[in-house]
């Protein structure tokens, strides 16, 4: 252990902001997270299993997670498409397009659920178009769906952007005098170069989704084993103070969430490895 | 880049490296329908509901007890819980640009966890580190100090879900800036604070008006951590989201769709701002961000 914990440097401020940083990680972030672990470890493996090996807490998480993957895939779609019309073609509104993109960032989760169940409800605008076919979306999983298509939306899109900015013409101009057709350079050329920051925005997405509460809520129904997501049986858990039972699906999908990370993780080192950039 | 504009390229020497016409209107209407259904139609949709009854109706019900506790309530947790966030971000911002030690991608992988924290799943570790059945809240109730069911459990909950926000949008441009200009006023005999107030702050101050911008909103819009912790006493510790949300359960459409609409105001604005940010200071912004 020949390197130094911390380099020596002129700068000054060490200590302060070391200390500042450290402390504020600590008190917002590591302790409470901490504190769902030492209760999740009081209670014991086997009761966390056995809250969780639980038909209602399975169809919760299972639901969770495959919504979250669908919503999650429809936007690694609908986001490549929109970053490349946003970066390549020049088209009137497309600072307004480029702006709305963010809206699900901006607003308030609550209030994307409330006005989400509006339009999709029986009597709402997209609920009644709907209803004529026979299609029932709020309060079924189609509405947890779109309430999580809807704040995954951005991320996809956020990441491929700088990717399709950076791309040389040079690139696509030597595919194509090669003879490769149009499709072909998209097919084999660009989408390559864009798969990286593509899967990172698809995983950003689904971890996103998987934790939702605020925008499905309202809009899910929450009939158990139906529409009831993992997020809102924690809820109601603590709601009848049971905190053991809370914390145990707490610490399930914390476990999710830092699998996810991992694999963010493991995407960007590759794509590092790969392309030699994020 | 303009190369693909909208100029008209005669169909027979049509660019290499460009979609047809008939692809790329076909792509914009698709990125236009999509957008107007999945972004375009909520946002005009909560302002419909709240007009339902007209102005009057939905002004009325703004000036409600409830909904100004709660508006004075959301004003209060941003007021105290964002400029903490900003001290933060800048503090790690600074240790993690301007010094060389090791752990450092990890403590940044630290920060940015709450990200990847579901907010519920945040909410519930509030309560049980200073929930009143713990030791350390069970101590801290006994002192007159209750934090779960109170504000300050609502501003922990918020600084939690907006942790990240500040210092990830300053530690790209503090790296990208370097030392040198620090270094050299340094050199030059001022002080570390003088030299952070005259060379550092003015250097990153638009990337820190984008994230305290960013992190502004998310903090008056918290509900899934905060409806944990908060206990959503009325008059006491019902924010804004949770106001909405009981209005709503209540059957009173018009009160929570107005109130709904001040916070997408408010949306709007940050949405409005930060794309003038983009704008007029792109370069100045964390390099991740389009130009």
């Amino acid at each position: 252990m020949g390197r130094p914990l911390i380099h020596r440097s002129p700068m000054p401020g060490l200590g302060l902001s070391m200390g500042i940083t450290l402390t504020m990680l600590c008190i917002i972030v590591l302790l409470p997270i901490g504190a769902l672990l030492l209760k999740g470890a009081n209670y014991g493996l086997a009761g966390i299993w056995e809250t969780v090996n639980r038909e209602r807490v399975w169809a919760a998480l299972y639901l969770s997670f495959r919504l979250s993957l669908l919503a999650a895939i429809f936007n690694l779609v609908f986001g490549v498409l929109l970053a490349w019309v946003l970066v390549r073609y020049r088209f009137p509104g497309r600072r307004i397009l480029d702006a709305a993109v963010d809206l699900p960032f901006a607003l308030p989760t609550a209030v994307a659920g409330i006005s989400l169940t509006a339009l999709y409800a029986p009597k709402g605008v997209f609920g009644q178009l709907a209803a004529e076919i026979g299609w029932k979306i709020a309060y079924t999983q189609w509405g947890i769906f779109i309430a999580l298509v809807f704040v995954g939306l951005p991320f996809v899109t956020r990441t491929v952007q700088p990717v399709v900015e950076e791309i040389e013409r040079e690139v696509e101009e030597v595919s194509a005098t090669l003879g490769a057709t149009r499709l072909h350079t998209l097919r084999h050329v660009i989408l390559p170069m864009l798969t990286p920051a593509a899967l990172t925005g698809f995983a950003l997405a689904l971890a996103r989704a998987v934790g939702e509460y605020g925008s499905v809520i309202f809009i899910a129904g929450n009939i158990p084993l139906v529409t009831e997501i993992a997020p809102l049986l924690i809820i109601i858990q603590l709601e009848e103070f049971n905190y053991d039972a809370a914390a145990a699906i707490g610490i399930a999908m914390l476990l999710i969430s830092f699998a996810m990370l991992l694999v963010i993780n493991l995407i960007q080192v590759w794509s590092r490895r790969r392309i030699g950039y994020v | 880049m303009s190369d693909v504009s909208l100029v008209r390229t005669p169909p027979r020497f049509r660019s290499a490296t460009g979609e047809s016409a008939g692809t790329r209107w076909a792509l914009i209407a698709v990125a236009f329908t999509g957008l107007a259904i999945l972004v375009f139609a909520p946002l005009i949709a909560v302002f419909v509901v709240a007009l339902a009854d007209g102005v009057a109706a939905s002004l009325e019900s703004l000036a409600s007890r409830d909904a100004r506790d709660a508006i004075r309530l959301t004003l209060t947790i941003a007021a105290i819980s964002v400029p903490l966030n900003a001290a933060f971000g800048i503090a790690a911002a600074w240790f993690i640009t301007k010094f060389d030690f090791r752990g450092k991608a990890f403590l940044i992988t630290l920060i940015d966890l709450p990200f990847s924290v579901s907010p519920v799943v945040a909410g519930l570790c509030i309560v049980l580190m200073f929930g009143a059945n713990s030791a350390l809240g069970g101590w801290l109730v006994a002192n007159g100090f209750p934090i779960v069911f109170a504000m300050p459990g609502i501003i922990l909950a918020t600084m939690f879900v907006t942790f990240p926000f500040v210092a990830r949008e300053l530690i790209p441009v503090m790296i990208e800036q370097g030392r040198a200009e620090e270094e050299a006023g340094l050199t030059l005999g001022a002080s570390g604070w003088r030299v952070f107030w005259t060379v550092t702050l003015p250097n990153i101050r638009w990337a820190l008006l984008y994230g305290v911008l960013l992190c502004n909103a998310r903090a008056m819009g918290e509900f899934g951590a905060v409806a944990v912790v908060s206990g959503k006493i009325r008059g006491q510790t019902a924010t804004m989201p949770t106001t909405i949300e009981m209005l709503y359960q209540e059957y009173l459409s018009v009160a929570a769709f107005s109130l709904a609409a001040v916070l997408a105001l408010l949306a709007l604005v940050t949405l409005l701002l930060k794309t003038a940010l983009e704008i007029r200071h792109a370069d100045q912004l964390a390099a991740t961000h389009r130009p």
